[in-house]
């Protein structure tokens, strides 16, 4: 079950059948009984997704990971997808990876502690005993930093924020090396599209563990209205989730064991990311922006 | 390829979760005094002492030396005998002499045209390009002796000694410049070639020696070849002998370079295979649009 895309990429990519729209009738029904090839078995063919891939990578061809299907139990593979090498196949930087984890975690972070200055205190300013004549030390007021109850005198003065915008490259870069490195350890699935025939959250649950799904899973998909079946089940499971593909971070990616797409999500995550890795400071030389938001 | 190691090191390691990541180096003392962070500095602008009271010495006075007001620095007058040492370009020297004796020994076959990877093959001169070194100059030590009709192409020429020597036994000088990239080629052609390079086109010379190789006193390459033939004309009338006839000396003796040009018989751009004795030259057009500019 633990399909590693790297290896058959590698043996796909010595037969150079794969960059086109095919529709493989003859050459695949090796692997199904030989009942009936006259009518046409449109469900358990595999099919090759086209996706046209924009700003091509001078020395990498397309990365391929397989489509399957939530809509039924067991495990069938509906065809191949292409991946961008930029975005799938980059360096994996880790250190990248954690300066976007510590980002997310310190840029809404407020420090509330303030320890109020000495003339906040309350109007205790007499001297608590005359200067000389009493067999006590001298003091002026009665709530000076050396007493007990006293003021701070460089203390936490109010709230402070650490609120930065890490860069943008580095953003871009941190969602590229998440990406990679979740495909690389086989916890990536992309998914035709997140339909459950049931809303039984059980359904679920047992489909992830035949096909060791880990114990976490995020959902991505293209929208923020999610269909009405999946949404039960993840709610009444612990540590699956959804997502809008505007949600994507790194954090969550991490996180979560696994992570499964639609090819719709694909599409928008490619198309925003290249967009970003392939755009210039100057306006002249801008290309156009993606349509949607 | 580092990325394809990284991501060998992903598919074999553990899974990349958020008590995985790296954490960033530690800081060292030098950097921590460097950037003082906010309790140091509050400790360094106290109410007392040289820095609250504006009592610091000025930048660049050490106490224990200072002479007057003035820093060490400004006491010491300039003295700028050796001002550009750091740019100027040197030339090896090459007299008449050692040509006429390296021809003599039969080291050097005047037949052909006399270039510097010809020069270095004789293993006398170690030019060093890293060390500003632009190749060899002709010093005129043994003009009387000089009896032979060569093809020279040299770096330098200080002295119309030289020159008129080897014109009066028929010989062709030309001064040719070589920028430190071509000129690694040239010095060792065998060690370029097993190191799988296209051959670089050359540079044309710096600003300051464009005027000495558009001369033609000094026989530059990129001087009118209708004004050399005056000068020597000029050159021989004012040293007293008679230009012998070009047209006796074989069509190997007239063989000039191209200003781009490197390599007798080889162009820029071509790539040299010894093992297998083949020559690969480039097809597109951009290639040889800039080779050839």
């Amino acid at each position: 079950m633990m399909i590693k895309s790297s290896s058959i990429a590698k043996i796909l990519r010595h037969c150079s059948v794969f960059r086109s729209i095919q529709r493989f009738e003859s050459s695949t029904t090796t692997s199904f009984p030989p009942e009936s090839p006259a009518s046409p078995i449109t469900q358990q063919l595999p099919l090759i997704v086209s996706r046209q891939i924009e700003y091509p990578h001078i020395r990498y061809p397309p990365l391929q990971a397989w489509l399957e299907t939530l809509g039924q139990k067991r495990d069938e593979k509906l065809g191949l997808v292409d991946l961008h090498p930029s975005i799938w196949q980059t360096s994996p930087r880790l250190d990248i990876l954690y300066e976007n984890v510590e980002w997310q975690k310190t840029y809404k972070k407020i420090d509330w502690a303030y320890t109020p200055p000495h003339h906040e205190y309350p109007n205790m300013r007499t001297k608590p005993w005359p200067q000389k004549g009493t067999g006590r030390a001298r003091h002026k007021s009665r709530f000076g930093p050396q007493w007990k109850g006293g003021y701070k005198v460089n203390g936490p003065k109010g709230p402070t924020s650490f609120f930065y915008v890490l860069p943008k490259e580095k953003r871009v870069e941190g969602l590229c090396t998440a990406l990679t490195v979740k495909l690389h350890q086989n916890d990536v699935h992309i998914v035709d599209s997140l339909d459950l025939p049931t809303h039984q959250p059980t359904y679920l649950q047992e489909l992830a563990e035949d096909r060791f799904w880990g114990p976490s899973i995020l959902f991505v998909d293209d929208t923020d209205i999610m269909p009405h079946n999946i949404m039960f089940a993840t709610a009444k499971t612990e540590g699956f989730t959804l997502m809008p593909v505007y949600g994507l971070n790194v954090h969550s990616m991490i996180k979560h064991t696994t992570l499964v797409l639609t090819i719709r999500a694909l599409n928008k995550i490619e198309k925003k990311l290249l967009h970003a890795l392939h755009s210039y400071d100057t306006q002249k030389d801008q290309p156009p922006a993606p349509d949607e938001p | 390829m580092p990325i394809e190691r990284g991501l060998q090191y992903l598919r074999q390691m553990q899974r990349v979760t958020l008590k995985n990541l790296p954490m960033p180096l530690e800081k060292t003392d030098k950097w921590k005094r460097e950037h003082p962070d906010e309790n140091t500095m509050k400790t360094i602008m106290s109410k007392k002492g040289p820095i609250s009271r504006s009592g610091l010495p000025p930048y660049g006075i050490d106490p224990i030396q200072a002479e007057g007001r003035l820093p060490w620095i400004l006491t010491v007058p300039k003295e700028p005998y050796y001002e550009g040492v750091e740019e100027a370009r040197q030339y090896l020297p090459i007299s008449l002499r050692t040509l006429q004796r390296l021809i003599d020994l039969r080291r050097i076959n005047p037949a052909r045209p006399i270039d510097l990877p010809v020069l270095c093959n004789t293993k006398l001169f170690s030019i060093q390009p890293d060390q500003r070194q632009f190749g060899l100059q002709l010093t005129d030590e043994g003009a009387d002796l000089f009896s032979t009709p060569i093809n020279l192409e040299i770096q330098w020429v200080s002295s119309e000694v030289a020159t008129a020597a080897i014109e009066r036994c028929g010989g062709i000088l030309t001064t040719r410049y070589f920028d430190p990239v071509s000129l690694s080629a040239l010095i060792d052609a065998k060690k370029f070639f097993e190191r799988g390079e296209p051959i670089p086109r050359c540079d044309t010379p710096p600003l300051n020696a464009i005027e000495y190789y558009t001369d033609p006193k000094q026989r530059g390459y990129l001087a009118n070849p209708d004004l050399i033939r005056e000068e020597r004309q000029r050159l021989a009338q004012k040293y007293g002998y008679k230009l012998p006839d070009a047209s006796k000396f074989s069509p190997m003796f007239h063989l000039r370079k191209d200003p781009r040009q490197i390599f007798f018989g080889l162009a820029p751009g071509w790539l040299v295979n010894l093992k297998d004795q083949t020559i690969l030259k480039p097809k597109d057009n951009k290639f040889e649009t800039f080779y050839h500019s």
